[in-house]
């Protein structure tokens, strides 16, 4: 549902994030594009070490400046983050764009009230006293569904229970009504049902503002619930582009198909056998030549002269849907067609 | 000596030793004669005499060149253990005691060191009666207590009756073995007197067992200075006693410092010992050895006036301080009196071959080295130290030819006796020196023919174990120092038959009836001389049974800072002349 | 709070009540007899018999410790050597004097001693930790790193006698270290402690500048500081209150231990600055085998541990609120 004429709230192109290690140089991501306009939700998937976390950082400004280096450009609203000063990455961050963390429990701080500490964001932005900044906190718990508030809002983060405690997380990140939320896995450690609660929760908090969102996971079902497009990332590239419905439905990579294989589906027969993708995903450090999929790829000797392992195949977004193959569009057909016989229905 | 301040000997490395024995006395003179003995001249060493009525008489001859008043400080280690005067039997203790306390007799000493017996409290240095079995001393007009209160003769009386109190437990006892009727007296705080102690007018007659030539010198030991009856407080006066000297107690913080201040009653005229010039003196406790030879080295500040009773050359710093002129101007080095020696066990090693072959075996050089080299110790070949009166130098078993042990020779003479193999239960008090010793003795003496076991012991039951007569040792570390300059208080207490027992000092066991005759004739021998003359052939009489190896005499040396005058040693308390000292203008 | 108190206090003192009587075991138990202390050269068999009775060590060891209980409550008296009010640890026979008035006599000192250096070495510690975990990687935690390297590998008997050499026999800096109480003259106080403090603290500073680095690098590491960075909060505020806050538990700890046992007598520091301090006091019982004392500075020793103890943990419950105080 990617609309062109509406100008993109975020821009990133050609985001290059190398980490020197004592190892060497480790490319998390390598050359990754992608734009999100306002009300709309972009789900990032991949696994760990994927780069999807990194970009992330590296929109908020939140990578250790000693050791990264990065190229490209991060365009918030108009405005390039990767130069701006320190002091211009503090006002955006928590006001403009936040961040909800995976591990609210670890994420939040062990030493200070929930209260507190969503207060403490809304002050710095709003520039408030304690008192209001106060009543804003109890009002964002509210709105976020915990119940009895006023009362909750002097508890620590410990006395909340997991589901609460992503909700007080969800508070504190929209406390000052941000236009882009990233949230990364925001709902891998919690049980399904709340899991549920929280993703409605966003939707509801989407509609409410038209905030941005960039959602990232490595869980397809999610993605399935709340994106409106998706990016498909590995060895810190994209491989696969499109709206939820054609990533989905009709999976032009051969990883993403490996994904859904990995994954059983609500829908089709439950006696279909789940298929894992082999082998690990790729060094950073030394990453395989070509496509950096290849040696995990069913499909790579399909391809004529050892192209996959030689040459990286370059991602062609048309009408923002494309994918990073070599493979011909006949041959997908040909070789995704099982994938297509389980779920095209 | 208490065996805690054995303990501090050991523990610090001082006399680095692995055994103590202190106090007693002898005089030493500057100069040398043998290249392993530093600073005496024997042929001035081996007399103290008794002196003259004139020479009992105050005031005390001037010291040359100094001058009255100021302070002077002390950098020691440890406080006292001990202050009342029936307790004091530790060298430094009496040493300290010195300028507060006053006995009957006592050593005046001159400029150079040498001594001579004379009256203190007493006229002269007393009257011998009986052969020595009575003896009576007559008490000086216008002896005061620091209250200004007259010595007083129940005062006399009442000072030897309390040395039978139950409290008493550290302080020498000979008076108290001798005196008739002591064997029963429990002390004076009951009401009862000791008969055997006679008072009349101003005279105070001691009758005693048996004929005790020596028994003036005895009287020197400052374990039988003079207690204030009125003020005596049983236990409690260890911490404060009641000066008789031209000191009395300003200060006193147990562990921490001693002040002495001017007693203004003491009467120069009736000391013929003391010259007291400071107005003060300060002791400080709780210095390590580096840390006060670091403050003499620096010499800066009240440290110019201070000197040490205890503290000696820390052996980490001896060698800087003795190569260098100015630093060793300010060390005075004297042997001292204590022999250390190893008894052997004459029960279980009944062969002299056997015994003089572990003589010959010593190794006496490697041993020296252990101690820290000749700087602090000197080779011993005799029961008696060259500066105790009646030292007669020999050497028997070749220890000055060869040094390092003639195991050769030792093997020769335990083939002869049939005994190669011989088995040797060495026991020695735990400590660093002590077991890199024992280790040099084990492999000099296998190295000729011996089985050795060495075996090391606490060294708080080190004494009680040695001392036992059926004991499973063979050779034991230990030392004597006299506690009086002659050969009587060596001898009779170490090498007499009589003193085998439980809890007796004769560890080696001998009882050579020869020797015990000798030791005998000896001690009944009324001129100073030919007394010198008979303890050195009994001295020699018991080298040649072997009974024990002499191993070495410790040499001390204490450090002062550069305004301090006239140091000098004391050689009635084996310590500094606390009481001739000054500080320079 | 309250009942976490009492229920510490009463813990405490069990464990004391514990130590105590291994002590008292321990001292009979190893083969030594401290009445050979306290008899002359000629010690005989019925003397060694009069001094056992003297120090009261004539009884069995439970009699004896039962003596020594009783009189912690009710006071003792010793006959000829004078009487010991309640509370009395004991009478050293060493030093002639009761030990608790002996061991009060020298805390002041080591009270000083312990705090003074506390201070400075928490101060330059914590700072120099400070400096290296903000500055990681850079030269700053470089020197801080190899400096508490060199520092802590260095010995007190070492730098004590180097630095009395230099400051005080060569330059005339300071003086030679010695004790004024507080309240005679602070100033000669803080110039007479003044070189111990420093030494003392240098070897310590090492262990804090390491320990608060790591800490320090470990939280600023935590998911929750990087969302107060994710929050708009300053490197700044976010440094000193979420990533200190988080890394003061484990050094608080320390803290506390560290100060315990430096109240229990810093002995090595006592003796190469010829201070007289619990420490030595400590140490001479030991050697002299007075068993009074040995128990005073024991039970003083352990009461530091224990009372800090219970302070570090109800402080830890201040900073962390996930601890529960029962």
């Amino acid at each position: 549902m990617t609309s062109t004429d509406q100008q993109p709230f975020l821009s990133i192109k050609d985001l290059k994030v190398h980490f020197s290690t004592e190892d060497g140089v480790v490319k998390a991501v390598d050359g990754l594009s992608f734009d999100l306009i306002k009300g709309q939700t972009l789900g990032i998937v991949g696994e760990s070490g994927s780069g999807k976390s990194v970009t992330n950082l590296t929109i908020l400004g939140l990578h250790d400046p000693a050791r990264t280096s990065i190229e490209g450009e991060i365009l918030l609203d108009g405005q390039e983050l990767l130069t701006a000063t320190e002091r211009e990455m503090e006002r955006l961050r928590g006001n403009k764009m936040s961040m909800i963390f995976q591990d609210a429990l670890a994420s939040l701080s062990p030493y200070h009230t929930v209260g507190i500490q969503i207060a403490e964001t809304y002050r710095k932005h709003t520039g408030c006293g304690k008192a209001e900044a106060r009543k804003r906190a109890i009002e964002m718990l509210r709105r976020v569904g915990i119940p009895q508030p006023d009362m909750r809002v002097d508890d620590y983060p410990h006395q909340f229970s997991g589901g609460m405690r992503q909700r007080a997380m969800i508070a504190m990140a929209l406390v000052c009504d941000p236009e882009l939320l990233i949230a990364d896995e925001p709902t891998t450690a919690l049980d399904v049902t709340v899991q549920a609660q929280i993703m409605d929760l966003l939707k509801d908090l989407q509609q409410e503002f038209g905030t941005a969102i960039i959602f990232i996971t490595h869980d397809l079902g999610v993605i399935a619930d709340i994106a409106d497009d998706v990016l498909v990332m590995y060895g810190g590239r994209c491989v696969e582009r499109g709206t939820k419905k054609e990533v989905l439905r009709d999976p032009q990579h051969p990883y993403t198909l490996g994904l859904l294989n990995s994954m059983p589906s609500l829908t089709g027969p439950v006696d279909v056998p789940l298929t894992p993708i082999p082998g690990a995903p790729p060094s950073l450090l030394n990453p395989p030549s070509g496509c950096r999929f290849h040696p995990r790829c069913a499909f790579a000797e399909k391809v004529s002269g050892g192209k996959c392992s030689s040459e990286r195949p370059l991602l062609e977004i048309v009408d923002g849907r494309g994918s990073a193959c070599h493979l011909t569009t006949e041959q997908k057909q040909e070789l995704f067609a099982d994938f297509a016989a389980t779920r095209h229905n | 000596m208490s065996f805690s301040r054995r303990n501090f000997l050991i523990a610090t490395g001082v006399a680095a030793a692995s055994t103590t024995v202190l106090s007693a006395c002898s005089s030493g003179d500057k100069g040398s004669t043998d290249k392993n003995v530093p600073s005496m001249s024997q042929a001035k060493t081996v007399n103290i005499p008794v002196g003259t009525k004139a020479d009992s008489t105050g005031p005390a001859p001037e010291v040359k060149g100094a001058v009255k008043g100021g302070t002077l400080y002390s950098l020691d280690q440890f406080d006292m253990d001990h202050m009342d005067p029936a307790q004091v039997y530790v060298s430094t203790e009496g040493a300290i005691s010195r300028p507060i306390l006053r006995g009957l007799t006592g050593y005046k000493v001159d400029d150079k060191g040498a001594a001579v017996l004379v009256g203190d409290v007493a006229t002269d240095a007393g009257t011998m009666k009986n052969g020595g079995k009575t003896w009576t001393f007559t008490i000086k007009d216008g002896i005061k207590w620091e209250d200004g209160s007259a010595l007083s003769m129940d005062d006399v009386r009442h000072t030897f009756e309390r040395l039978f109190a139950s409290f008493v437990t550290e302080g020498p006892r000979y008076v108290q073995q001798w005196l008739v009727g002591g064997d029963k007296y429990k002390g004076p705080y009951d009401g009862k007197h000791l008969d055997s102690l006679e008072i009349s007018g101003n005279t105070v007659t001691f009758n005693l067992t048996e004929a005790r030539t020596d028994f003036n010198y005895t009287l020197a030991m400052p374990g039988y200075s003079f207690v204030n009856k009125k003020k005596d407080t049983k236990e409690k006066y260890d911490k404060q006693p009641f000066a008789l000297g031209p000191y009395r107690i300003g200060n006193r913080d147990i562990g921490k410092s001693l002040t002495y201040v001017r007693n203004e009653h003491w009467d120069p005229k009736t000391d013929p010992i003391r010259n007291a010039y400071p107005d003060k003196y300060v002791f400080q406790f709780g210095f390590e050895l580096v840390a006060s030879t670091d403050r003499y080295i620096a010499d800066k500040g009240n440290d110019q006036y201070a000197m040490s009773i205890f503290n000696e050359v820390a052996p980490e710093r001896m060698a800087q301080v003795m190569t260098n002129a100015t630093l060793k101007k300010r060390v005075l080095t004297q042997i001292d009196t204590v022999t250390y020696y190893w008894p052997i066990n004459m029960t279980r090693i009944k062969d002299l071959k056997v015994r003089q072959a572990i003589n010959y075996a010593w190794p006496h050089q490697q041993l020296q080295t252990i101690r820290g080299g000749a700087a602090s110790s000197a080779l011993a070949t005799t029961i008696l130290s060259p500066v105790t009166p009646g030292y007669e130098h020999f050497d028997l078993y070749g220890t000055e030819k060869k040094p390092g042990g003639d195991p050769v020779k030792a093997k020769a003479l335990l083939k002869e006796a049939g005994k190669v193999g011989q088995k040797l239960v060495i026991a020695y008090q735990a400590s660093d020196t002590a077991v890199k010793s024992a280790v040099a003795i084990k492999n000099a003496l296998e190295a000729a023919g011996f089985q050795v076991v060495n075996k090391q012991v606490d060294k708080s039951t080190f004494y009680t174990q040695i001392g036992k007569v059926d004991n499973t040792f063979d050779l034991f570390a230990a030392g004597w120092s006299p506690d009086w300059p002659n050969g009587y208080s060596v001898f009779y207490p170490c090498w007499d038959g009589k003193n085998i027992g439980d809890g007796r000092s004769n560890y080696a066991q001998l009882n050579d009836p020869g020797v015990n005759k000798a030791i005998d004739a000896a001690a009944k021998l009324t001129d100073v001389t030919q007394a010198n003359k008979a303890w050195g052939e009994v001295d020699r009489q018991i080298m040649e049974l072997a009974p024990v190896v002499p191993d070495y005499h410790s040499i001390r040396n204490w450090m002062h800072g550069s305004k301090v005058g006239g140091a000098v040693y004391d050689p009635g308390n084996t310590c500094l002349m606390l009481t001739k000292l000054y500080a320079m203008k | 709070m309250l009942r976490f108190l009492v229920r510490r206090t009463l813990g405490a003192l069990v464990i004391l009540l514990v130590i105590s009587a291994v002590t008292f075991w321990l001292f009979y138990a190893i083969p030594r007899d401290p009445a050979m202390m306290s008899c002359g050269k000629n010690c005989t068999p019925d003397m060694l018999k009069q001094v056992r009775h003297n120090l009261g060590i004539d009884h069995p060891v439970p009699v004896q410790y039962w003596y020594w209980l009783k009189g912690i409550f009710v006071g003792r008296s010793y006959g000829d050597f004078g009487n010991c009010p309640a509370p009395c640890l004991g009478y050293s026979f060493a030093n002639r004097q009761p030990v608790l008035g002996t061991i009060l006599d020298r805390l002041p000192l080591t009270l000083s001693l312990a705090f003074g250096s506390a201070v400075v070495f928490i101060i330059f510690g914590v700072g120099a930790g400070m400096i290296a975990a903000v500055k990681q990687g850079k030269w700053q935690d470089k020197v801080a790193s190899s400096g508490s390297l060199i520092a802590s590998s260095l010995q007190i008997y070492f730098v004590g006698y180097i630095a009395m050499y230099f400051l005080v026999a060569k330059l005339g800096i300071l003086n030679n270290p010695s004790y004024t109480p507080l309240t005679d003259n602070p100033a000669e106080w803080a110039s007479g402690l003044l070189l111990p403090w420093l030494v003392l603290a240098l070897i310590w500073t090492a262990n804090y500048t390491r320990m608060s680095r790591s800490q320090l690098v470990e939280t600023l590491s935590e998911d929750y500081v990087r969302t107060a960075r994710a929050k708009g909060l300053s490197r700044r505020s976010v440094f000193f209150r979420f990533a200190w806050r988080g890394a003061m538990g484990p050094i608080v700890t320390i803290f506390g231990i560290d100060l315990a046992t430096l109240i229990g007598g810093a002995i090595i520091t006592e003796t190469v600055f010829s201070l007289q301090g619990v420490g030595r006091l400590a140490l001479k019982a030991v050697d002299q085998s007075d068993l009074p004392m040995v128990l005073g500075v024991t039970l003083l020793s352990a009461s530091a541990i224990v009372v800090f103890n219970i302070i570090v943990d109800a402080v830890y419950a201040l900073i962390d609120p996930r601890i529960r105080l029962a």
